[in-house]
């Protein structure tokens, strides 16, 4: 239940600068997620805010107060850590426990809470177990019961449902975010899985190199994305892109011609798999292969532009191996990049190329 | 019954003829193995055996090695034959009844063949202070014996040398080992190195600084002085095995400790400090054996006999009745042993886990 802001936030490890400058506001009571490649300092901002790291320099806020030097145990931040951090040297319960026992909660009533917490993940009959005899998801929602169990003022989630089984990481998923709503916890959850954050957070925070990419809510960063590295992080099957040099009211590709009005220079076109369909008229192309995803089917289409893929919904396949396509697309849902500095131009439209009439 | 062939090959494999043979191998095998371990032990364990025995048999004046050969010739019968039940025994209750049978058969032949010699005449000296005097005079020499202090005394003393010696470096030890893990600080590198190289150095070499050193300070003759010593010449290596234990402790529990409120101290203690209690036990009995063992410096910077240890005190009853009473120079070192034995006793079950260490990361 506090606001959170970083101002400017640098962190270095000896001469590497692993974050250059994080500038990020995060209400009271929001819930967002850090979404990233790997190693590009998503738990380290995570232990900066929870005051294992001391920032290198510029100023961290919670509330509008400086908390640069506060220590981490008077933060009042819950964690959990990507490896779980379980005290191996005791059981569930006292795992549980343990924030408790700084915080002078009278016996009784930390007993219930220890109770309670452990009911709220299903561990209620693991208690008596150490942290070897559990396995992954296990320790996993032990490590979150005592993290919520001293009601933080910050919940901090480093990858928390990486190693739950499909079933449970969708009610978890569930069962975090209610709880979140009901507690009113200001949440920072750090993810690999885009669709854990677009699901879960109220707002998307895509990281990059230690700098913010693009922060919006799940919607922004899928169909209004920043740059070629956020459209080809968030969505799966990935964006196709299409490199082409725009120059009298087209993108040419090739000998493809793209209809574009008002763009000059290198650009690069990307268009969602699943924004694209089977038409009459359009991208000529061949199948290449056929994927049955489940309730999708995915084409490879083998054009002149190189491999395109094809998501259409449905079980069985429309079309068939070999066969000769048209691939059309709306003009607004088609993403247009600025190759050189791989961003959004905004407000540019792309056309599929006609056949010559 | 008729046989149904299961393979179609011309040849018929006979599965019970190589199941006989591998494990006829097996037992050549492991047979070698432990004819090996039994001719490598017997010159470790033989001279243990006959200190025990010389200590509970021999009598004053009376130079007698026959109950050694009568006692091995019960006790290598005895260990051969555990052997073989061990491998031939085909399960856990027969292997058990074996071993009763060959412990009964001992039993008998030990105390008809070596229990007429037994006697605990040669632990005088627990009871008797001045105990070379008396077995002198069982020899006729009156007069020249040492002046003993009590035994419990000096096993006091031992106590006290090797029991605030192993606390000081155990304390030290694991405070300094996990600054080394944990923290950096100028100066590290080189540090960790000298400490490697310090335990290089033969302590003899530095007896005589240390003595002045010792003098100067007024701690000549005291047991506070070579505790101190000991202490010095523990610690770097000491410090290096428990800065390993605590390498091996991941730091993301710390941190979580520390989030959950605790404070540095505290996450010390709660939470790191129980991941590294082998080290502590590994570090603190081969402290503690060391103590005891101590006896150079306690020989060098010890001097009045109420100051004795256990191994000056050995020591001097070896120079004054060797001649006359090996009994007793055997009884007292079977004393001297019994501590070290207890404490390896207790803690094997942790030494043992010592190349593992730590927690899993
Ligand atoms: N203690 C450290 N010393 C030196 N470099 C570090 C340290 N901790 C992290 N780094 C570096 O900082 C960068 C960011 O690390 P961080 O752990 O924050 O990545 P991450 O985004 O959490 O990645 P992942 O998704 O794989 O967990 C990495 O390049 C890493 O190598
Ligand atoms: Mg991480």
């Amino acid at each position: 239940m506090a606001s959170i802001e970083f101002r400017n936030v640098i962190k270095r490890f000896g001469d590497v600068e692993v974050i250059p400058g994080l500038n990020l506001t995060i209400e009271h009571g929001e819930f967002v997620a850090l979404l990233g490649p790997s190693g590009c300092g998503k738990s380290t901002s995570l232990f900066m805010l929870a005051g294992i790291y001391l920032p290198s320099g510029g100023e961290l806020l919670f509330d509008g107060h400086l908390v640069n030097e506060v220590e981490a145990r008077d933060r009042n931040v819950g964690i959990v850590f990507q490896s779980y951090a379980l005290y191996p040297h005791m059981n569930v319960h006292d795992n549980i426990l343990f924030p408790l026992r700084f915080k002078k909660t009278p016996r009784e009533e930390a007993l219930v809470r220890v109770k309670a917490a452990a009911e709220l993940v299903h561990v209620g009959e693991l208690l008596d177990r150490r942290p070897s005899e559990l396995s992954g998801g296990q320790q996993q929602r032990v490590a979150l019961a005592r993290a919520l169990v001293k009601e933080p003022q910050i919940l901090l989630l480093d990858e928390p449902l990486s190693n739950l089984d499909a079933t449970l990481r969708l009610t978890m998923r569930t069962e975090i975010k209610s709880l979140q709503k009901k507690l009113g916890v200001t949440t920072i959850l750090v993810t690999h899985d885009q669709i854990e954050a677009t699901t879960m957070a109220d707002r998307v925070i895509c990281m990059r190199g230690g700098g913010i990419e693009q922060v919006g809510t799940p919607d922004d960063l899928y169909l209004r994305p920043a740059s070629l590295f956020i459209a080809g992080f968030i969505g799966s099957p990935p964006v196709n892109l299409i490199r082409g040099t725009a120059e009298n009211g087209a993108v040419h590709v090739g000998a493809t011609v793209f209809p574009s009005e008002g763009i000059r220079g290198d650009v690069t076109i990307g268009l969602r798999p699943e924004h694209l369909k089977f038409a009459g008229d359009g991208l000529r192309g061949r199948i290449a292969e056929i994927e049955p995803m489940g309730r999708e089917i995915l084409y490879v289409v083998d054009t002149d532009v190189g491999h395109v893929r094809v998501l259409e919904h449905g079980s069985a396949a429309a079309h068939s191996a070999g066969e000769a396509v048209h691939i059309d697309f709306s003009p607004t849902e088609a993403l247009l990049f600025r190759t050189s500095n791989e961003k959004l131009i905004a407000g540019a439209n792309v056309c599929p190329p006609r056949r010559a009439s | 019954m008729t046989t149904v062939p299961l393979t179609t090959s011309p040849v018929e494999t006979d599965w019970a003829q190589l199941a006989r043979r591998a494990r006829w191998t097996n037992r050549a095998r492991t047979s070698a193995l432990y004819a090996f371990l039994i001719a490598v032990s017997i010159p470790i364990i033989l001279p243990y055996f006959w200190l025990v025995t010389i200590a509970f048999s021999a009598r004053t004046g009376i130079a007698e090695t026959q109950v050694l050969w009568r006692s091995l010739l019960v006790l290598v019968p005895a260990i051969i034959a555990c052997w073989v039940v061990a491998m031939v025994a085909r399960n856990l209750r027969r292997m058990l009844a074996g071993f009763a049978v060959v412990a009964a058969i001992t039993a008998v032949a030990f105390i008809t063949l070596v229990g007429p010699s037994l006697h605990l005449g040669n632990f005088i000296f627990l009871v008797e202070r001045d105990f070379a005097s008396v077995v002198r005079s069982r020899v006729g020499e009156v007069r020249g014996a040492t002046q003993f202090p009590s035994v419990w005394r000096a096993f006091w003393n031992s106590i006290v040398l090797a029991g605030s010696q192993t606390i000081i470096v155990v304390t030290v030890a694991s405070l300094a080992g996990y600054y080394l893990s944990r923290f950096q600080f100028p100066g590290r590198a080189p540090m960790l190195r000298s400490l490697l190289v310090l335990h290089a150095f033969p302590v003899m070499t530095l007896i005589v600084p240390m003595f002045l050193m010792l003098y100067y300070i007024g701690l000549l003759d005291t047991l506070f002085g070579v505790i101190l010593v000991l202490v010095a010449f523990e610690l770097p290596f000491a410090i290096f095995i428990m800065k390993g234990f605590f390498d091996a402790v991941p730091w993301d529990i710390e941190m979580s400790a520390l989030t959950d409120g605790a404070s540095r101290r505290q996450a010390f203690v709660k939470v790191v400090l129980p991941q590294v209690t082998n080290g502590i036990i590994a570090v603190s009995v081969f402290s503690f054996i060391r103590g005891w063992e101590e006896y150079i410096f306690v020989f060098t910077f010890l001097i009045r006999n109420t100051n004795w240890t256990m191994s000056l005190y050995m020591f001097f009853v070896r120079d004054d009745v060797m001649g006359v009473d090996f009994g007793v120079v055997s009884a007292v070192g079977v004393f001297y042993l019994v501590p070290s034995l207890v404490l390896y006793a207790a803690a094997q079950r942790y030494l043992m886990q010592m190349s593992i260490g730590g927690v899993k990361g």
